[in-house]
Formats: structure tokens, C-alpha cells, sequence
């Protein structure tokens, strides 16, 4: 379940982030979404590690292999006799093994990024056509109460991965973040 | 001691727009076509037909239609493809320079060169198609199991272009698209009925949550530093078409990166042509900037002087070693084509170099509108002058010829230029042609800030 306020400046926006963790909810359940990019931290910290790179690796290695298969195989299996020179050319093998293993990592950054970035989204989503015209929205997911939020199974004692606000119920958790969203300003709050 | 900036006082400095202003005038461009529009529109598509004609006469008749002839057997068509290969060069690579060095003046240049990077390989791509002696059997290039039981040669410079160019056409589209990624949303946002819908679908469901911002930052620096090595070698290769030759004028070990500089330096000065078409036409004076044309002015200025520096070195290194079949082409060139020569090095070099030392002349629009489309003139005939004199006297004397244009071939250089305006054109209408999100980031950090008892912008200052 999930809470989208809508504020018309980054200052109440950043306001409303700092009000919900007063509140106790925890970092990883808030996102702001925003028509352009803020600095990390002007109003949420987002995870410094991403994957997307290993795919670009495994593209530009399978277009290696490809692009020498295309180029060496091809020839291998075709033999063209040109006087002395070698069937499986290294020069222009090495130019089509280049260029196929820049495409598949091109290719590969982009299979990456939308991947990491759960894109194309196949559900509706919460969203405000406001936050085209600059309007900044702070989204708000909420867990259930008892389930763990804050940090990875089996990494900490349980009770500290557990917001404490994600303790109560989601009705009164939904009222409090609301509450919060309307003194730090927002326009409007929509509901999943 | 340094003197604060004139804006510390507040008379000069420039007041934040709102979003709503900045994506008003930004997608001016996308209003409904009006009637010049139109007129551009079905101008640019005679053109295409009157190429298409041309064409289709070659192809019924043959190529004796054309200027080319035994020793020339290059000529228009492969000048244009090199000509329209190195015109793309420049638009991805720009940008993703600029992006790199995070210069923040690049913002409303990058989609303008993202978008003609595109249209000029597709361009380009058509002219070894339309050079092909018999084009309807133009796919014997590509690699697939046939009854033929044959498989293209990798070892023809012909199969290195075409894998080259395959890869920076899908390369330079993706890394449009992914620039554009947030300003399809954006558009999506104001868009109503089936427009909403397609916005929508190329959107992907982007909201512009701070997690998709921080993947896409690194996947646009990532792609950045991935399409610069295949630009570079997209261009090196068409060099190498003539460098891995025997023939007098193009075995030379300059002739890449030689290649490059050209192709970067007619990319750039095509920018900036179209940098000054998209300001006027869709009133955007307020964002390209006198600073935008200065820097660019300044990019120019240094690679003419490159490009200079390596012309002298190919025909100085001719002229001293005094080969004669090399110092023999070099003569029937000048001798042949004086004038052409003398418009080539007027425009590629004495003009730029001198005009643009020029903080004014850099500037100057009427002189940056007219200095750039004289370079782009001057580099296609850069092109002709290194592919057409060396095929005319090849090593044979008894073979030595000459070669002019056909009207079939100028009618289809005519057609690759109007297709080019005219995807550019219907692009511009349909996709926002600033990067509207990178122009808003901007806005959205300009701000004073206080420093003792000055006030100071917090970006710096465009003077």
C-alpha cells in the first residue's frame, strides 16, 4: 500500500521527509518523485550500489564472442583463399568482434538500467501529472504491522528491522503520514 | 585580488524560471503544425521524390547514368556517404564529452546534436545501399544461412562498414532515447487522448522516483563513455576504406585520425547551423545563449586548427618526399580543381581560424550561421577532393581518367539532404527537441547565495 503528497516546493517536500522519519517511519519505505534530478540526500538517500553495470559486462562479453564467431566463424567455415593470407584475418576479425561487443554492452546498459529500474511498469502506479509542472511528490509504502522494513532478513535482531511505526496498524499509520504531509504542506494526498 | 561578478550587485542576475514556464516554452515546438510547416513538409517530401526518380532511373537504366566510370568508380555517392558518416559523428560525441566533463552549459545543446547524430548514419547508411551496382540484392551483405551457400567476406572493408555503421545507428538511437527517457514522460503528462497513450508507452511508466534518477544518471554517464570509442571507430573505419588501399593519396597512416577530426569538426559546425535554426524558429533565446555559440565557437576554433595541422602534415609529407605517383596526384588535383581546392582550405581553415579568434565573431550569429554552413560546404568537398583526384590517377597511367557528377547523382545527394531536414523537421514536432529536464535541473539549482556581504549566484554566471 502506498501514500503520494503532493507539495509545490522542494523545502515542503524535504519537510515532510524529515517529519516522517520523526514519526517513525523509516527511510527505505519513502521516495520522492520529482520531474527533474535533485542531489542524492536533498530529499531522500537512494542505495549507492546498482547492478545494471554487470549486465553492460555480460553484454560486452557475449557481443565478443558473437562478433568473433560472426567474423572468424563465418570465415572458418567459408574459406575464401586469397593468396597467402589467412583465412581467420586478425584485423578485421578484431574490427567486428569490437564493434558487435559495443553494441551488445550498449545494448546491455540499456537491458540493465530498466531492469534495476523495475521499467516498463506493468501496473499503475501512484503518480500526479502535477509533478511534470514542478510540483514534487513524496511517496510513502506501508507495511504491514510486524513486518520487517528497515533493513534485510536475517541481518539484524528483528526488532530493530522493524519500523517502529510499522508496529500499528495501517489505518492509524496511513492517518499519521497524512497528518505529517499536511503540516509540511502538501497540496494533496492521493491513496493507493 | 578578484573582482566579484557584476550579478553580486542583482542587476544582471538571472531570476529562476518556474517549471511551468521553462516546459511551456521548451515544447513550444510541439504546438500543432501551422502552415509553413506544412509547406516545409511538402517541399522537403518533392525533393525526396525528385530523388526517388533519379534513383529509380539509375536502377532501370543502369549505372552508366552516373558520372562514374573506369578509373573513377567512386565518386558523389560514397563522397556523401562519408561526408553524411562524418556529420554524425559529432552530435553523440559532443554530447557525451559534455556530459562526462558534467559542463553545464551542454544542457540545451545535447538533444539538437543526439537527434541529428541519428539522422545523419541513417542517411549515411542509404548511399553504399544506393551505390551498389545491382541494390535489390543489396541483404548478400548480411550473414544468414542461404541456398547460395555463401557468407559475406569480414575481410572486405565494405563488411567493417557495415557492422560499424549497424552498431552506431542502434547506439546513437538508444542513447537519444535514453536521453530523452524523462522528457517523454513529461510530454505524456501533457498530452491527452492517443498522444497520452504513445507518450505513455515510450515513457515506460517513468515517475521519476529519486531511485530510477540515480540509475538513470549512471546509465547516461555509462553510455556516454561507451559511444565515444564506437563513434571514433565508426569513422576510423570509413577511413580505413582507403587507407588499407594501395591507392596513391589514401595509404597513408594519418588518414583516421585525419578522418575523425574532419568528421568532428563539419559535426560541430552542423550543430551549431542547427542550434541557430532551432533558436530562431522556435523562439528559445532565452536558453541557447551568446555563451552556448561562444563555447561552441571556441570548440570550433580548435579542432579547425587540428584539422589544419593534420592536412599539413599529409600534403607536406607528399610535397617533401616527392613521390611522383602521390606528388602526381596532388597536381592533376590543384591543377583540376583549383577552385574547389582554394573553397576548401578558405573554409576549413583561413576563415574559421581567423574569424573565430573573436570573442564578437563568436558571438555574432549571421557570422557563426554563415562560417558553418561554409565549413560544411568545404568538408564535402574535402571529401570529393580525397576520394575523386587519387581514383583518377591511380598507379597506371594508361588507366588515368577524370569524373563529373551526373544529375542522377546530384539529385540523390540532393534527396539524402532533404530527408535529413525532414526527419529533423518532423522530429522537432513530435518529441521535445531541448532536453527539457536537463534545462529544468538547472532552474531548479539557480539560486543566490550569501557570501559576506555579497550575494552570489550559485551557478556560474552567463555573461
Amino acid at each position: 500500500m502506498e501514500t503520494l503528497g503532493i507539495f509545490p516546493d522542494v523545502e515542503s517536500a524535504g519537510q515532510a521527509v524529515t517529519g516522517l522519519i520523526q514519526a517513525g517511519f523509516v527511510p527505505s519505505q519513502i521516495t520522492s518523485l520529482t520531474s527533474v534530478a535533485y542531489p542524492d540526500g536533498a530529499l531522500v538517500q537512494t542505495a549507492p550500489r546498482s547492478f545494471f553495470r554487470w549486465v553492460s559486462l555480460a553484454g560486452a562479453a557475449t557481443g565478443a564472442l558473437a562478433g568473433f564467431g560472426l567474423a572468424a566463424g563465418t570465415a572458418w567455415l567459408y574459406p575464401v583463399q586469397t593468396g597467402d593470407k589467412p583465412i581467420i584475418a586478425l584485423f578485421p576479425s578484431a574490427i567486428v568482434t569490437f564493434e558487435v561487443a559495443m553494441l551488445c554492452a550498449i545494448v546491455g546498459t540499456m537491458v540493465g538500467m530498466f531492469l534495476e529500474m523495475k521499467l516498463p511498469a506493468w501496473k499503475p502506479r501512484l503518480y500526479d501529472p502535477a509533478i511534470a509542472e514542478g510540483c514534487i511528490g513524496i511517496s510513502l509504502t506501508f507495511h504491514g504491522p510486524g513486518e520487517i522494513v528497515a533493513c534485510g532478513p536475517g541481518r539484524e535482531a528483528i526488532e530493530h528491522c522493524i519500523g517502529a511505526i510499522a508496529a500499528l496498524p495501517l489505518p492509524e499509520q496511513r492517518a499519521r503520514a497524512e497528518e505529517v504531509m499536511r503540516q509540511a504542506g502538501a497540496l494533496r494526498t492521493i491513496m493507493e | 585580488m578578484s573582482e566579484l561578478p557584476k550579478t553580486t550587485h542583482g542587476e544582471h542576475a538571472p531570476a529562476a524560471r518556474s517549471a511551468q514556464t521553462v516546459n511551456d516554452e521548451l515544447l513550444s515546438s510541439m504546438r500543432p503544425p501551422t502552415l509553413r510547416w506544412y509547406a516545409l513538409v511538402i517541399f522537403l517530401l518533392a525533393l525526396i521524390g525528385w530523388g526517388l526518380f533519379a534513383f529509380g532511373w539509375q536502377v532501370s537504366h543502369g549505372m552508366y547514368v552516373t558520372g562514374k566510370n573506369r578509373p573513377v568508380m567512386w565518386g558523389f555517392y560514397i563522397t556523401g556517404f562519408v561526408f553524411w558518416v562524418g556529420l554524425s559523428h559529432s552530435g553523440t560525441m559532443v554530447s557525451s564529452i559534455l556530459r562526462l566533463s558534467r559542463a553545464n552549459w551542454r544542457r540545451p545543446i545535447l538533444r539538437a546534436a543526439e537527434a541529428m547524430t541519428v539522422f545523419c548514419i541513417m542517411v549515411a547508411g542509404l548511399f553504399p545501399l544506393i551505390h551498389l551496382g545491382r541494390n535489390w540484392i543489396f541483404f548478400y551483405m548480411m550473414p544468414y544461412p542461404n541456398q547460395r551457400g555463401l557468407w559475406p567476406n569480414f575481410r572486405s572493408p565494405l563488411l567493417w562498414d557495415m557492422t560499424a555503421i549497424t552498431a552506431y545507428i542502434i547506439g546513437s538511437s538508444l542513447f537519444l532515447y535514453l536521453g530523452m527517457l524523462p522528457d517523454l514522460a513529461l510530454v505524456r503528462d501533457r498530452s491527452t487522448g492517443w498522444r497520452r497513450d504513445v507518450y505513455g508507452l515510450l515513457a515506460m511508466g517513468w515517475r521519476g522516483s529519486a531511485h530510477e534518477w540515480a540509475v538513470y544518471h549512471k546509465a547516461s554517464t555509462l553510455m556516454a563513455a561507451l559511444i565515444i570509442p564506437v563513434a571514433v571507430s565508426v569513422h576510423s573505419i570509413v577511413a580505413w576504406d582507403f587507407a588499407v588501399t594501395v591507392v596513391p593519396g589514401w595509404h597513408s597512416t594519418i588518414f583516421p585520425p585525419y578522418f575523425v577530426i574532419g568528421a568532428i569538426f563539419s559535426g560541430v559546425a552542423a550543430v551549431i547551423t542547427l542550434m541557430i535554426i532551432i533558436r530562431r524558429t522556435f523562439h528559445l533565446q532565452e536558453y541557447l545563449t551568446a555563451q552556448h555559440f561562444d563555447n561552441m565557437g571556441k570548440l570550433l576554433l580548435v579542432i579547425s586548427l587540428l584539422w589544419s595541422y593534420a592536412y599539413f602534415v599529409e600534403v607536406q609529407t607528399t610535397w617533401y618526399a616527392h613521390e611522383p605517383i602521390e606528388w602526381e596526384v596532388f597536381s592533376f588535383m590543384s591543377d583540376r580543381y583549383t577552385w574547389p581546392l582554394a573553397v576548401m582550405l578558405i573554409g576549413n581553415s583561413i576563415l574559421p581560424i581567423t574569424l573565430l579568434c573573436f570573442r564578437r565573431m563568436r558571438r555574432s550569429i549571421p557570422v557563426l550561421l554563415v562560417l558553418t554552413l561554409l565549413i560544411n560546404v568545404a568538408m564535402f568537398i574535402e571529401r570529393f577532393l580525397i576520394i575523386v583526384p587519387s581514383l583518377s590517377h591511380k598507379n597506371m597511367p594508361f588507366a588515368w581518367g577524370s569524373y563529373s557528377p551526373s544529375w542522377v547523382e546530384i539529385s540523390v545527394n540532393v534527396m539524402a539532404l532533404a530527408l535529413f531536414a525532414l526527419l529533423y523537421t518532423l522530429f522537432a514536432k513530435f518529441f521535445p527537441i531541448v532536453a527539457v529536464t536537463d534545462v529544468r535541473e538547472l532552474e531548479a539549482r539557480r539560486g543566490q547565495v550569501a557570501l559576506g556581504r555579497a550575494s552570489l549566484p550559485s551557478l556560474p554566471v552567463e555573461d
